[in-house]
C-alpha cells in the first residue's frame, strides 16, 4: 500500500531519532532507543490529536487550515506563541518575496 | 484535629455556601464576611498548620527563551505529575468527565513506556516500524541520517 499508518510512524520514528541526535550532540546526552521510540510515539499521537484539542474543528467554519489556527495550537505559552508567530512571519514575508519576484 | 474532621465532611467548598441566607448577600465577586470567616477557619493554609501551600509547576520550554516569569517557590509544595508515573498506564476512575481522547494517548504511552522499560540494548518498536521506512518520505540532511536507525 502507497501508505500506512506504519510507514508514517516510520517516518517519524526515523526523524525524531535524527532530531534527537542533534540533541544529544548539543546537550551531551545520551537517549536509549526506547526513549526515541516513546518520544516517536507520543509526536505521532500528537498529530492526530492537536486539532481536536485546539478546538479547530468546533469553532471554524473554513475548511481551509491557517496560520492562525496554527497559532492557536500554541496558545498555552506564550514562550512557544511568540516563536511560532516568528516564523509565521518570516514565512509570511519570504513567500511575499517569491511572489515579488515572480 | 479541627481542620482534617472538616475537611472530610464539607469536601465541596462551596456546600456550606449554597443556604438560601448565603445566596441574598451573593452580589460581588468577593467573599462575604461570613465566608471569610469559613474560609478562613477551615480552607485556609496558615504558617502553623505544617503544611505547604500547594502551586502548580509552571510552563517552561528547554528550548525557547522563556517569556513567563518563574515565582519563587520556597516555601511551596510542587504539585507533581509525574510522581505516580508508574500508576497512569491505566485509566483512572471518573466521576462526570470521562477521559479525553488526549487522555486515553497518554495512557497508551505510558502503557508502552512501561513494556519497553525492561528492554536492554535493541528496541522492538524502531525493529517492527524499520521495515515500513521509505527515505523518501523523511526531510534529513543526508549527512546527519541516522545510520544505526536503519541497521537496528
Amino acid at each position: 500500500p502507497p501508505w500506512s499508518l506504519q510507514r508514517l510512524k516510520a517516518a517519524v520514528h526515523y526523524t525524531v531519532g535524527c532530531l534527537c541526535q542533534e540533541v544529544e550532540e548539543d546537550k551531551d546526552v545520551q537517549f536509549s532507543k526506547q526513549s526515541i521510540a516513546a518520544i516517536s510515539e507520543i509526536t505521532f499521537r500528537q498529530c492526530g490529536t492537536a486539532w481536536v484539542t485546539s478546538g479547530y474543528l468546533g469553532h471554524a467554519k473554513r475548511s481551509t487550515i491557517n496560520t492562525e489556527d496554527v497559532k492557536l495550537l500554541a496558545r498555552r505559552s506564550s514562550s512557544l506563541l511568540k516563536y511560532i508567530t516568528q516564523k509565521s512571519d518570516e514565512l509570511a514575508s519570504s513567500n511575499m518575496e517569491q511572489k515579488e519576484k515572480k | 484535629e479541627r481542620r482534617s474532621s472538616s475537611l472530610q465532611h464539607k469536601s465541596a467548598p462551596f456546600s456550606c455556601a449554597a443556604g438560601q441566607k448565603q445566596n441574598s448577600s451573593r452580589e460581588n465577586w468577593s467573599l462575604s464576611p461570613e465566608e471569610y470567616e469559613t474560609w478562613d477557619r477551615l480552607y485556609r493554609i496558615k504558617e502553623g498548620d505544617g503544611i505547604k501551600e500547594p502551586v502548580l509547576p509552571q510552563t517552561r520550554f528547554a528550548t525557547l527563551e522563556n517569556l513567563e516569569e518563574i515565582p519563587g517557590q520556597g516555601a511551596a509544595r510542587q504539585l507533581s505529575l509525574c510522581e505516580w508515573s508508574l500508576w497512569q498506564s491505566r485509566p483512572f476512575p471518573t466521576a462526570l468527565v470521562g477521559h479525553s481522547e488526549p487522555c486515553h494517548h497518554f495512557i497508551r504511552v505510558m502503557e508502552m513506556m512501561e513494556q519497553m522499560r525492561q528492554q536492554q540494548g535493541d528496541c522492538s518498536y524502531g525493529q517492527q516500524l524499520q521495515p515500513h521506512l521509505r527515505l523518501e518520505d523523511v526531510n534529513i540532511p543526508r549527512k546527519k541520517r541516522r545510520l544505526h536507525t536503519a541497521n537496528s
